[in-house]
């Protein structure tokens, strides 16, 4: 992903695309010279679930939904951490073992931060952004346990007793 | 008033379709979507409690009202990133039947 302009002059800091993330890319069009830290996550696709083998995973995505929450995730990251730009990439369509699947880069003149926005970003996206996995093992396929929602989001039981509206 | 589902993951499958639409009358809500769906999707009702719903790509309740040319989604438990997470802790799972291929 390269930092692209839009029309309204705003930078986009999150993309989905079915093409091979690189890590360096991103790094590298993010980093300025005020940035004395450059936090770096990759999530890779893991050789077996559950002690069974996996073959390969297959990534889908309500993508304009998706999008639009990954941008407002990066957006949330910036106004809550002391950090300077994040990028988030995720890949969808199918992956092999030891592929990338999520990329989240952060740049701050300190490290701490940058460790927080990071931590947060993967383990929000992970709860909240419309993305499925769908793991094929030899004997069949199956879609990944999902994470639960959390309490904010409302669940599709009109009984729920949620707390939220 | 004619709304769009969209349907996604185990959803998906036990449906038969990712892409559907609906009539329903004015002032239906997201619940009165849904409600059309239990006889389409199987186990759907059981797994209401783990699902959420975007209306026009928002998260929505059960109470939303509709309005015609909406674009309502059925979302079950996402699993975007990566790892195993909470599915190497869980006991069971709403969707672990997939297809057949627990």
């Amino acid at each position: 992903m390269t930092v692209r302009q839009t029309s309204s002059q705003q930078r986009r800091h999150a993309d989905l695309q079915r093409e091979p993330i690189d890590p360096q890319v991103v790094v590298a069009s993010l980093k300025r010279g005020e940035d004395g830290a450059v936090v770096v996550f990759e999530g890779i696709v893991r050789h077996q679930t559950r002690g069974r083998k996996t073959l390969y995973l297959d990534y889908e995505a309500y993508e304009k939904m998706a999008l639009q929450q990954l941008e407002a995730l990066a957006a949330q990251a910036l106004q809550q951490f002391k950090v300077r730009d994040v990028a988030v990439v995720h890949r969808l369509g199918r992956l092999e073992i030891g592929e990338t699947s999520v990329l989240i880069v952060v740049v701050s003149a300190h490290r701490g931060a940058a460790f927080e926005a990071c931590r947060w970003l993967i383990d929000t996206l992970k709860r909240t952004v419309p993305i499925w996995k769908k793991e094929y093992f030899e004997d069949g396929a199956v879609w990944a346990d999902g994470e639960p929602f959390p309490d904010e989001i409302p669940r599709a039981n009109p009984a729920a007793q949620g707390s939220h509206s | 008033m004619r709304v769009r589902v969209l349907l996604f993951g185990v959803l998906k499958d036990l449906a038969g379709k990712a892409d559907d639409s609906v009539d329903l009358p004015e002032g239906a809500s997201v619940a009165d979507l849904i409600a059309r769906y239990g006889s389409q999707i199987p186990r759907l009702k059981e797994s209401l409690p783990a699902l959420a719903v975007a209306v026009n790509q928002q998260y929505a309740s059960p109470q939303t009202r509709l309005k015609s040319g909406d674009e309502v989604a059925l979302l079950p438990p996402v699993s975007g990133g990566c790892g195993l997470g909470h599915s190497e802790r869980s006991e069971e799972s709403v969707h672990s039947a997939g297809g057949g291929n627990a």
